[in-house]
């Protein structure tokens, strides 16, 4: 390829002499490189649930959801809120926090639900 | 850490024997190898690989393409392949094969996919003789144990890159089952602070890349003690309490971005200015030389005409009356009567044109019988051509007519208003203070009419300024008369074609056209009244009122609202503020429901991880909360330890005691852990050699687990 580059260090050569089995070799030109695996599929190809259910596994060890009470911060402020907005969904500290949300932009009202993951997807 | 790194490629790799084991923390966010026994690694660099998209760019833009879950998500294989082959050539490029056992790091309770993907990667394409997986919390906590800053029995609280883990220890082995992790790390602070300052300066959004945020992030950040209590701290600065401002404006952070301020614009000078006169002046003098002299040759022009139409009359007199058109053929007039008129009319223009007094104009009006001579004599009596010229005659007449009278009636409003100010004068003399009183009241009451007026003209009702911002509708701004009309009409575009249609068989139905049209539409004169008698009230209240202010109009100040819009940008403009976003970032570590994520915080996880292990047993549970270590990059914000002291303080039974250490280098104490392990004696017995890869399978890999009592 470009071998000013491959010396400026910008580009990796495709031979490496350490390596047993080249990427060329591996995944020759034009063929399909093979398919990688999501996190989901890993997890379910593991079979967990044909594992005891009280040896620890890398799914079972997540934490549960919270039972503190959650804490409803201003989605703009970051300020506590106590009041929640029916129309746009947002929550807000005062009632110069309410004129900015009126005069929000809906997307940018969908940007700051998108925040919290409260957003309306429309699939 | 730097978000780039200049690595510096290692000489030295055929000093050390094949014995020496190469250590790897394959972190989500830092990659860092070096050789066993060693305290530090030798090279780092963040785990990012860019693609190029196409094959001839070449190190445009390095988008944060983590492979922060790197064991787990074997998607990102092959830009592993990548990076691997990177860091040995980093080491040295010229040896043949990798002969050095290796330990490299995973994250707990790895799935055996990733662990045996990596060991194919590690024996069959780089040749390594023996591989050993540990976990690099665990390193961590052996490795602050070592120096003595946490027990053998004790949590580790793991806030990582992508993840967050709390590892319970028991007599210096970690226990699985006590295990607790949560999907919130020092990628979702970042994420969240990037978002959030992208929409609050939506301007400056190009300036928010991930690398300067992050360097925000680690600069700026930290742990609020009490985040409620914190913000309300930011809040009474906007509103009321002053004693506090100072403190929270010590808190804000202030980023000013690159701005150079406009030109501004030099008075002219004196000279420029009488230059500038000067020319205006030599302009206007030239201007006013051509208008003379264009006059004068009018002038001239007219007194020519002048003398050569009298000279014409003059010779009429001898000439014969039927001679006349005979003499007049070459002169272009017909009969003497079109000689005079014309010149009347040279003479008129002639005054005109030398600026003398329209005198004629008077002189016009009082000899209105002499001008209009035909209007008062029957039709009968008269010709053709006579009777055209007194239609004519009669429609001068009633256009004159009018102009009079309208000038006679303005003379009269003229009369009656200054009566009016007599009259006024005359109270005002009389009673000084109760006119003043009167006047004001007026004109309050007049005001308020006005306004009321506009309002309706503008929005039809006052209450649904608050409630509907953003959403006034069509019918809201329409008075009632409008409003009145769009019923009519929809009612009329909808009842076509129901029912009998029995329109127009009254005579009133035609009303409804009348009503419908725009014609009627009265509300642009029926201000007017009040619009003249408020501005006679305010001029007079200015007159004999010294403390008089008249309200401003509602144009102006609409006007000035819209001023930011088009004023220059300043300085302030080009400021990037962090203010409450300096503790609320963080603070998703603790409450991973602001962004989103339904999961315990970490205190929380404490908890959560010492009721896994349900021991019952109330002396071990002190003992593990009395040696809380907490490591990995994201525990590097101030104000980290006492929070989730305070956060576990409220989870335990009251007077356990809890001691929350940070580790000695949250950030590479894993590694270091790893390379005192990998220089152990013992270390070639927690191997696995290529050989037993091949013999027993991937699926043995599920049992392997790393010793971590020395």
């Amino acid at each position: 390829m470009e071998a000013e580059l491959i010396n400026a260090e910008l580009v990796l050569p495709t031979h490496f002499s350490f390596k047993r089995i080249q990427i060329y070799e591996k995944y020759p030109k034009g063929q399909p490189r093979g398919r990688w695996k999501h996190l989901k599929q890993i997890l379910q190809a593991e079979n967990y649930q044909n594992c005891p259910p009280d040896e620890p596994n890398y799914v079972n060890i997540e934490s549960p959801p919270s039972m503190h009470p959650p804490l409803r911060i201003c989605d703009i402020t970051g300020f506590e809120a106590p009041y929640h907005d029916p129309r746009t969904n947002l929550r807000y500290a005062n009632t110069d926090v309410f004129k900015l949300v009126r005069s929000l932009p809906n997307e940018h009202v969908q940007r700051y639900l998108a925040l919290r993951n409260a957003a309306v997807t429309l699939k | 850490m730097p978000f780039v790194s200049q690595i510096k490629r290692q000489t030295d790799y055929n000093l050390y024997s094949s014995t020496t084991p190469i250590v790897i923390d394959n972190g989500a966010s830092n990659f860092r190898i070096g050789w066993a026994g060693e305290n530090d690694p030798r090279v780092i660099f963040r785990n990012i690989v860019q693609r190029p998209r196409h094959k001839t760019t070449v190190g445009r833009g390095l988008a944060p393409l983590s492979i922060a879950m790197l064991f787990i998500s074997s998607r990102l294989w092959n830009i592993f392949l990548t990076l691997v082959s990177i860091v040995w050539e980093q080491m040295d490029r010229s040896s043949e094969q990798i002969d050095h056992p290796v330990l490299i790091t995973e994250c707990i309770l790895n799935p055996v996919q990733s662990r045996s993907k990596m060991a194919e990667l590690l024996f069959e394409t780089y040749g390594v003789p023996s591989v050993a997986f540990g976990v690099d919390a665990a390193f961590s906590y052996k490795y602050n144990q070592q120096h003595g800053i946490c027990d053998k029995d004790g949590l580790a609280i793991c806030p990582g890159f992508t993840t967050t883990h709390v590892i319970p220890f028991i007599d210096g082995e970690p226990v699985y089952k006590g295990c607790s992790r949560t999907n919130i790390g020092g990628y979702h602070v970042t994420d969240y602070l990037k978002q959030l300052l992208s929409l609050k300066y939506p301007h400056h959004m190009a300036r928010f890349t991930w690398e300067k945020v992050e360097d925000l992030k680690m600069e700026h950040c930290y742990i609020a003690t009490d985040y409620a209590s914190e913000a309300r701290l930011f809040q009474a600065n906007s509103i009321y309490i002053i004693s506090w401002t100072k403190e929270a404006e010590e808190k804000t952070r202030c980023w000013q971005l690159p701005w150079v301020p406009p030109p501004v614009e030099e008075p002219p000078s004196e000279e420029e200015i009488a230059r500038k006169a000067a020319i205006k002046e030599r302009q206007g003098q030239r201007l006013r030389e051509m208008a003379e002299a264009k006059r004068s040759t009018r002038i001239n022009e007219l007194e020519n005409q002048l003398r050569g139409l009298e000279f014409l009359l003059q010779q009429l007199e001898q000439v014969e009356e039927s001679e006349i058109p005979y003499f007049l053929k070459d002169t272009g007039y017909v009969s003497r009567q079109e000689i005079e008129t014309a010149l009347a009319k040279a003479s008129q223009s002639l005054r005109k044109v030398k600026g003398e007094p329209k005198g004629e104009q008077a002189e016009v009006e009082e000899k209105t019988d002499e001008k209009y001579p035909l209007v008062n004599i029957p039709d009968n009596m008269l010709t053709q051509d006579q009777l055209r010229e007194k239609r004519r005659q009669m429609f001068l007449k009633t256009t004159s007519d009018g102009r009079q009278r309208a000038k006679q009636k303005r003379v009269e409003e003229d009369l009656e208003r200054e009566r009016k100010n007599q009259l006024d004068e005359q109270k005002r003399l009389e009673n000084p203070e109760l006119y003043l009183g009167e006047m004001r009241t007026k004109y309050k009451e007049l005001c308020e009419k006005v306004e009321q007026r506009k309002r309706l003209k503008t929005n039809g009702n006052h209450s649904n300024g608050n409630g509907m911002s953003g959403g006034v509708g069509r019918g809201e701004r329409l008075n009632a008369a409008q409003r009145e009309r769009m019923r009519l009409l929809t009612t009329a575009a909808f009842d076509r074609g129901k029912g009998e249609d029995n329109f127009g068989a009254k005579d009133e139905d035609w009303q409804l056209y009348k009503l419908m049209s725009k014609d009627n539409d009265d509300d642009d004169e029926g201000p007017d009244e009040d619009e003249t008698e408020l501005a006679r009230v305010s001029s007079r209240l200015q007159e004999i009122d010294p403390t008089f202010v008249p309200k401003p109009e509602p144009g102006p100040s609409q006007s000035a609202a819209d001023m930011p819009r088009s004023r220059p940008l300043t300085k302030e403009d080009f400021q990037i503020l962090l203010g409450v976003e300096r503790f609320r970032c963080p603070e998703i570590l603790f409450h991973p429901n602001l962004v989103g994520i339904d999961q315990a915080g970490l205190d929380e996880m404490a908890g959560v991880s010492m009721r896994r292990l349900s021991s019952k047993d109330q002396v071990l549970e002190e003992r593990l909360t009395n040696s809380i270590l907490i490591t990995g990059g994201s525990c590097l914000y101030p104000g980290l330890s006492e929070r989730l002291e305070a956060g576990i303080r409220m989870i335990r039974p009251c007077g356990s005691p809890i001691s929350v250490v940070r580790a000695l280098d949250p950030v590479l104490d894993a590694w270091r852990g790893a390379s005192l392990y990998a220089a152990a004696v013992q270390f070639p017995q927690q191997t696995f050699s290529r050989m037993d890869y091949f013999e027993k399978g991937e699926d043995w890999l599920r049992g392997y687990q790393f010793q971590y009592t020395l």
